[in-house]
């Protein structure tokens, strides 16, 4: 198959025929001789002070080999975030694995190791915790008030981070403007609900070597935040990269308490340490951070925006974790970048409650605002009568415009007019029935969502990783190893950038193999995360498989007595260009440069090629993009709302993308319809729900916590590729996997006012929200 | 204290010595190391855990290996014979319905079981058959298209 055909064939997933017949490679499933069973121990208290802590029972135990507390864990403050070095100016670190403090309901005090799961939990209930009850702040407008309990010192009034912008003269703006729309948007906390609960199995070794399996989507991150929460060199660490993981979403981006744990526990006992979480830990170690956004727009008779005001609260928790970064994404992408305007000024907190910690959650702060400004947009398009598609593309950015993000960036391929467009023909957006019009119980409605700017990865935070790199090497047969550092947690990699190495090296698909990495052996990779995995890793997959062609084709040229430049490689075969019954196989050709043989010619023996062409043939590269290039996107929904039960359905998606040339349309499809599930999960029913007195979670099980089933789902989700062409991509890519989860609450919202005529601006949309609304309750 | 159990899965005898209280999930993972049957949940609410008891999809979650002696027990690693694949396991790779895959065994064994009962099932029916299985990847979408392929094959 030529490099043209390989970008854009839905090539099947290699790992699926492991997947389904069981499959192997799943963190969860690694297991180690003499290994033990570790067990957190978590307080039961919002706020505490930990008076004292008795262990004796525990450890008299027959079967535990070994039980941490506050004295045996380190003390130095850190924050668990993989993706930015430690020590970085913007990130908070206020976080120790064992304190004498506890300020959520679930934060570990203790953690025991023993023989069986059974013993461990058993262990648990003998440790004797005195704790004094502090008092607890669980609402962050609360926090920020005077009386509110400090919970960190470092951190008056509760606030973590207290990061502003602006641009122009908002006054000036405002007072510019023919309307001013003011709204106030809640969005909640929910979970990333991967499948695969977090785990990790550690083993120090005699010299104090720790081999490191875990199920974080990072495998460099953790290797330098766990060396550093056990102040050791990272060369003391090795951490290895699972063949694929059980989704992540976000959800897997720092080092847990499990990670750290276990290595203490492996460390002096001298045994392998497996640690894996229930379903009830999973739901209270990570989660989307709920925001109010109270957003203020200002906009002239034309429908020009003309100045922009906001301010946005975040809950983190009693930790900063990913808070501290999540509400810059939030301000950044959700609020200010998404569309044109000359004035701007926004102030986000991010500040500390009672309440379990945030992750980085598929989006990463950019729903939220999202939510806000989209509903916004269409409250102001009702009132004044704009049509929602035309008031966009007047105030959106256009091909060309300079990246909101980073001025020395262009916007050079920008298909968000195209992606309108494209979607409003597909779902027929000329039957969009006036607000509230339709008669009958069950009301339709059709509603948009856009998002214009986003990333494919974090070049422009300056604290954040974003070089990468890879390696491949050429077997004997024809076929290459292609290792790296990006862990698939379930969205493809392994598919899509072994398809970009063979189009690169001229293999065939099934000829190129993810194989074996570590963090000994692979070269630096950011995290998976920030839709960054098919443009940066997918780049630097394409250098190295460059890399390695152009040895392949000198080795070639010396034994086709050749111009190296008159050569090219396509289906696994090397030709003079034009000449196809020149062509000899790629294997012929790394044969000849591993074997150590001469070749038998008219003059006799002769060294089959030149010695310099002796040896492996293989490329490496290690790289930073040279940009991030924007996506954009359109979601055009149809709901169906039952105003007697306040239910509401999705019939229907229409989902534009424009993600660059697409190089795996099987995959990316799957991208968008996952992400529309995990939308329609925010928008109607997801929510992380606790104990207003006690901080207790009381959704932290499945039963509980609702997301949707195949029955949720719109039997109909279409989507839709804008293929631009990204100039600085590898065959022209570029991402997609957040836009997807970004769009659908204000989409679904804006279809929901369609329906009924009433305005919801807390999420989720649940149907006693829906008959409040109607005035039905 | 440990009882001695006989299970019979995938038409093989095992003899096991469990505490009454081990799960059959637990029992299939930790015993026998039969790795493909998973844990997302052990409350009965996900789905991932879903064998066949004499042909019926259940969470083997909440099932003790001891009260399940009599039953045949279908797992994962039952489909198919003779180094051939299931069609369903085909179809799922076919059409693209394993992401990350943590759920597709549980998919898999509950959709098993709507097309050993049914040639033809419509949508709704597919649908309803798998609700008990949760999938955070893939929307469903393309998890009822390979259901559909494989009844179709
Ligand atoms: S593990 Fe059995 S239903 Fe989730
Ligand atoms: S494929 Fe990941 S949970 Fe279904």
């Amino acid at each position: 198959m030529a490099a043209a055909d390989i970008v854009g064939k839905s090539v099947t997933r290699p790992d699926a025929w492991d997947k389904v017949t069981g499959g192997r490679g799943y963190p969860v499933n690694v297991q180690l001789p003499g290994m033990l069973h570790g067990k957190l121990l978590r307080s039961p208290y919002a706020h505490a002070r930990i008076i004292s802590i008795d262990t004796s029972e525990a450890e008299k135990l027959p079967g535990v080999k070994g039980v941490l507390t506050a004295k045996d864990a380190p003390v130095r403050p850190f924050n668990p975030v993989y993706f930015t070095p430690i020590g970085c100016h913007s990130m908070v670190q206020d976080m120790v694995l064992f304190s004498d403090r506890v300020r959520f309901v679930g934060q570990p005090v203790a953690a025991v190791a023993a023989t069986t799961e059974a013993i461990a939990e058993q262990a648990l209930q003998l440790i004797d915790v005195d704790y004094e009850e502090l008092p607890t702040v669980f609402d962050p407008e609360e926090a920020m008030g005077e009386n509110a309990p400090q919970l960190h010192e470092a951190s008056p009034q509760n606030i973590a981070k207290n990061p502003s912008f602006e641009v122009g003269d908002v006054e000036a703006g405002f007072a510019e403007a023919d309307h001013v729309f003011e709204g106030v948007y809640q969005t909640q906390r929910v979970h990333t609900c991967y499948m695969e609960p977090r785990v990790c199995v550690i083993d120090c070794d005699a010299q104090g070597h720790f081999t490191v399996h875990s199920s974080m989507q990072h495998i460099f991150g953790l290797r330098e935040k766990l060396a550093y929460a056990l102040d050791i060199p990272e060369g003391r660490v090795t951490v290895v990269k699972p063949p694929y993981i059980g989704g992540g979403f976000g959800g897997k981006l720092d080092i847990g308490y499990i990670e750290m744990a276990a290595a203490l526990l492996s460390e002096r006992i001298g045994r392998p340490v497996r640690i894996e979480h229930t379903r009830h830990e999973d739901f209270i170690s990570t989660a989307r951070h709920p925001i109010k956004v109270y957003l203020k727009t200002g906009v002239s008779k034309d429908g020009t925006i003309t100045a922009r005001e906001a301010k946005s609260i975040l809950d983190t928790g009693a930790h900063a974790t990913h808070g501290s970064e999540v509400i810059m994404v939030h301000g950044m992408f959700g609020v200010v970048f998404p569309y044109r305007c000359a004035n701007k000024k926004w102030e986000g907190y991010t500040v500390y409650t009672n309440n379990m910690i945030g992750g980085g959650y598929r989006g990463y702060g950019c729903p939220q605002g999202c939510f806000a400004v989209e509903s916004q947009i269409d409250e102001i398009c009702e009132e004044l009568g704009f049509d929602p598609i035309e008031f966009r593309l007047k105030n959106a950015y256009e091909q060309g415009d300079p990246h909101p993000f980073n001025p020395a960036w262009n916007l050079n391929s920008y298909g968000y007019a195209e992606a309108l467009e494209r979607g409003a023909a597909a779902i027929d957006w000329s039957r969009r029935q006036p607000a509230g019009s339709e008669t009958g119980v069950k009301k339709r409605g059709i509603g948009l969502g856009t998002q214009g700017v986003w990333v494919s990865g974090c070049m422009g935070f300056p604290d954040i990783y974003e070089h990468t790199g890879a390696i491949i090497k050429l077997n004997a047969d024809g076929s290459a190893d292609l290792a790296s550092g990006t862990v698939d947690l379930g969205s493809g990699q392994i598919t899509t950038l072994c398809q970009i190495a063979a189009a690169e090296l001229g293999l065939e698909p099934e000829q190129v193999r993810m194989s074996y990495a570590d963090t000994d052996t692979v070269p630096f990779d950011a995290p998976t995360h920030a839709s960054r995995a098919t443009y940066s890793s997918g780049l630097a997959v394409q250098a190295a498989a460059a890399d390695a062609r152009e040895k392949l084709l000198e080795v070639a040229a010396a034994m086709m007595e050749a111009n190296p430049q008159d050569l090219e490689v396509s289906a696994g075969r090397i030709e003079v260009k034009g000449s196809p019954g020149s062509a000899i196989p790629v294997a012929d050709v790394v044969r000849m440069a591993e074997s150590p043989f001469m070749k038998d010619t008219a003059e006799g023996p002769q060294p089959s090629c030149p010695p310099e062409h002796k040896g492996t043939i293989m490329g490496s590269s290690s790289l930073a993009p040279p940009e991030n290039p924007s996506p954009a996107t359109a979601l055009f929904v149809e709901v169906e709302v039952d105003t007697d039960t306040g239910e509401v359905s999705v019939l229907r998606c229409v989902y534009a993308h424009d993600l660059g040339r697409v190089i795996n349309p099987n995959a990316a499809e799957g991208q968008v319809e996952g992400g529309m599930q995990q939308g329609i999960g925010y928008a109607l029913m997801e929510d992380l729900q606790f104990d207003t007195e006690t901080g207790t979670c009381l959704t932290s099980d499945f039963l509980d916590y609702k997301m949707p089933t195949a029955m949720e789902m719109p039997r109909e989700i279409e989507s839709i590729f804008v293929e631009t062409n990204e100039p600085s991509g590898p065959f022209g890519a570029k991402s997609l996997s957040e836009q997807c989860v970004t769009v659908p609450a204000a989409a679904i919202a804006a279809a929901v006012y369609n329906a009924i005529g009433v305005r919801i601006r807390e999420l989720p949309i649940t149907p006693e929200k829906v008959l409040r609304a109607l005035g039905k309750l | 204290m440990k009882q001695l159990i006989t299970l019979n899965i995938n038409g093989e005898q095992h003899e096991l010595a469990l505490s009454p209280d081990t799960t059959l999930l637990k029992a299939l993972r930790q015993e026998l190391g039969m790795l493909g049957t998973k844990r997302g949940c052990d409350t009965s609410a996900c789905g991932c855990c879903t064998v066949h008891l004499d042909g019926k999809a259940v969470y083997s979650c909440v099932v003790y290996a001891a009260a399940v002696q009599d039953c045949e027990i279908t797992t994962i690693e039952g489909l198919g014979s003779n180094g051939t694949l299931d069609p369903l396991q085909e179809a799922f790779v076919e059409a693209g319905a394993v992401q990350c895959g943590f759920c597709t065994c549980g998919m898999i064994m509950s959709a098993k079981q709507l097309l050993d009962e049914q040639d033809h099932p419509d949508e709704e029916q597919i649908r309803q058959a798998i609700s008990g299985n949760l999938c955070r990847c893939t929307g469903y979408t393309k998890i009822v298209d390979a259901i559909k392929m494989a009844s179709e094959a």
